[in-house]
């Protein structure tokens, strides 16, 4: 029936989302919402603005707590971890407004991303003993070749804030991608770029599932979402409206309706 | 395209060495080269001031948290050896690593619970610390000596050796001053030092690059907090007398205004600011009654136009005009 419905049964998925229901005050923004994100796929969250695409991010990084529901990566529930735990075990996301740290260079803020896999404390740092250099130098290479994979090895040592803002976003997925993540959430990643850009973004997205990390991101530009994409989930008002491949949400009829709101 | 060179990047490696030499250089040679003693003193007293800055530099330019409590450190390092040395009888070496170890405990009890705070909530909590620590050193008199102070604090010494001249005493700050630098200048330059810079740039951004922000803003509080302890230690075993007013809330305000002129997230800039708010208040006596405004004036001139401190703010100007001369356009 589905394409890769066979493929994905052999393989467990990596992120499980178990009823997840979330209200603030009295707005209910997620209502019992679950998916499966299978490992190396590019898994994209679509649904009008309020749909609670930002409000399931949240939750899945750690920035907030559902009121019910599980998240299951691997064997863990990572309910209840904070943010810095979660990149730890190798969560990582971008963010809508692109949140760099402007006042150093692309080159550091590549860097920063490495803190979860580098270990120099003060003590370390203060003495500066042989393991500590040699962690620098395998940090700042690594940092590096990480620029040169999104394409701005030629701007390293540019203060970030002075780079055009499509270079800033890329630059943004360098430094979450420099933590090693498994799992990469990209927060509306086209907005504010070209369609140069664009295109080059849905390249780079591509190539960064090559490296064996799985993408989950919330993307408004739908023919960057439906040509990247292996799975779509579809959220209305809270509540999962579809999921399936691209192919699948463009043919659904309640998809249709709600949110590319042609009449049947 | 290309803008400018990050600070931390283009001073690596060789260029600072040779910095840190002309620093040692210049410490030996303003040791041997000044006799006044009334001039050693007030290069002492820079120096210690400088420690001050540059610990409030390490928490307020580089983690970007602020704390207007300062000087309760700086009288915890100098009542805690005080006591110890006056009415317990130890050693000052032996009261150096109880004093710094008591600090220590005493930052990270205020900091848990006041790095919860941000902003201005962070200011009015360090300000209340500071306020405490004031009625502490005032009001528990069979300990601290109330109002009338604490006297005959022992002067340093190593076997027959004593740091009681005052060259001697200049160097010992100075040489304390100048391994700090280093020390300071090492951590700013590690994975340490760029998480504490991106604590300042974004909170959120460094929370998502695995950075455990709060316990790493509490480490900075009581590293800062050590830095004005030692600073505490020295000028009580240098003054021999610590009173309550030493240590009362404009000496926070003032440490505050050194980072603040000196330059934010700039280890020299603590030196210059601690150079010209310990020089200046001498030199405006002159003014007598109006030191507080001409000091007020200089403040605001300097946060409107070098808001980055001096540092920062001549380094920029310096740029500029050799980029102006290089033909270049000026860059952001």
């Amino acid at each position: 029936m589905r394409d890769r419905e066979t493929d994905e049964k052999a393989v467990p998925p990596l992120l499980k989302i178990e009823g997840i229901s979330k209200s603030f005050g009295g707005i209910q923004a997620l209502y019992d919402v679950s998916f499966e994100v299978f490992p190396e796929t590019i898994h994209a969250i679509i649904g009008p603005n309020g749909a609670g695409k930002t409000t399931l991010f949240n939750i899945i990084t750690g920035v907030s707590a559902p009121d019910a529901g599980a998240i299951r990566y691997g064997p863990r529930n990572i309910v209840g971890k904070q943010v810095h735990e979660l990149v730890a075990q190798g969560i990582a996301r971008t963010f809508q407004n692109v949140e760099l740290f402007g006042s150093m260079s692309a080159m550091e803020n590549v860097l920063v991303g490495r803190h979860v896999r580098t270990a120099c404390g003060f003590v370390g740092a203060m003495g500066r003993w042989s393991w500590v250099r040699t962690e620098e130098e395998e940090a700042r290479q690594k940092a590096m070749d990480l620029l040169r994979f999104v394409g701005l090895d030629s701007v390293a040592h540019t203060r970030s804030s002075d780079l055009p803002f499509g270079w800033q976003r890329f630059l943004e997925i360098a430094r979450a991608l420099a933590t090693e993540p498994r799992v990469l959430l990209l927060d509306e990643p086209a907005s504010g770029l070209n369609a140069v850009e664009t295109q080059r973004l849905g390249e780079l997205l591509q190539e960064i599932r090559g490296r064996g990390v799985t993408l989950l991101l919330v993307e408004h530009d739908m023919s960057l979402t439906m040509g990247v994409s292996d799975r779509i989930l579809v959220l209305h008002q809270g509540k999962r409206l579809a999921e399936g491949t691209p192919r699948e949400i463009q043919e659904d009829d309640a998809v249709i309706c709600a949110y590319l709101g042609k009449g049947i | 395209m290309p803008g400018p060179f990050t600070v931390s990047e283009v001073s690596d490696g060789i260029e600072m060495l040779i910095r840190n030499l002309l620093f040692a250089a210049a410490i030996l040679l303003l040791g041997v080269g000044v006799k006044n003693p009334y001039h050693l003193e007030l290069l002492t007293f820079i120096g210690i001031h400088t420690l001050l800055a540059l610990g409030l530099n390490m928490l307020m330019g580089y983690a970007g948290q602020i704390s207007l409590g300062h000087a309760a450190f700086y009288g915890l390092g100098a009542y805690a050896t005080g006591i110890l040395t006056v009415h317990w009888h130890w050693s000052p070496w032996i009261s150096l690593p109880a004093t710094l170890a008591l600090a220590a405990a005493v930052a990270l009890l205020v900091a848990l619970p006041m790095l919860r705070l941000s902003g201005f909530y962070l200011g009015m909590g360090t300000l209340g610390f500071g306020m405490i620590g004031f009625i502490l050193f005032r009001g528990w008199s069979s300990v601290t000596g109330g109002d009338s102070g604490l006297v005959g604090i022992p002067s340093l010494a190593v076997g027959p050796f004593t740091f009681s001249s005052g060259v001697r005493y200049f160097y010992l700050v100075w040489g304390t001053v100048f391994v700090s630098f280093i020390l300071c200048e090492r951590i700013v330059r590690s994975r340490v030092g760029r998480a504490l810079r991106a604590i300042h740039d974004s909170e959120k951004a460094a929370a998502a690059m695995g950075i455990d922000t709060s316990r790493l803003k509490i480490s900075v509080f009581v590293l800062s907090a050590l830095f004005a302890a030692l600073a505490g230690f020295l000028y009580a075993h240098l003054v021999s007398f610590v009173s309550p007013s030493s240590f009362d809330f404009l000496v926070s305000v003032r440490i505050v205004t050194m980072v603040v002129i000196g330059g934010m997230a700039s280890i020299w800039g603590s030196l210059l600011g601690a150079s010209l708010l310990t020089v200046l208040p001498d030199w405006l006596h002159v003014f007598s009654d109006y030191e507080m405004l001409v000091y007020g004036l200089v403040l605001m001139v300097v946060m409107i136009f070098l808001p980055q401190g001096l540092t920062r703010g001549i380094l920029d100007l310096y740029e500029r005009s050799r980029n102006r001369r290089e033909g270049r356009s000026p860059s952001a």
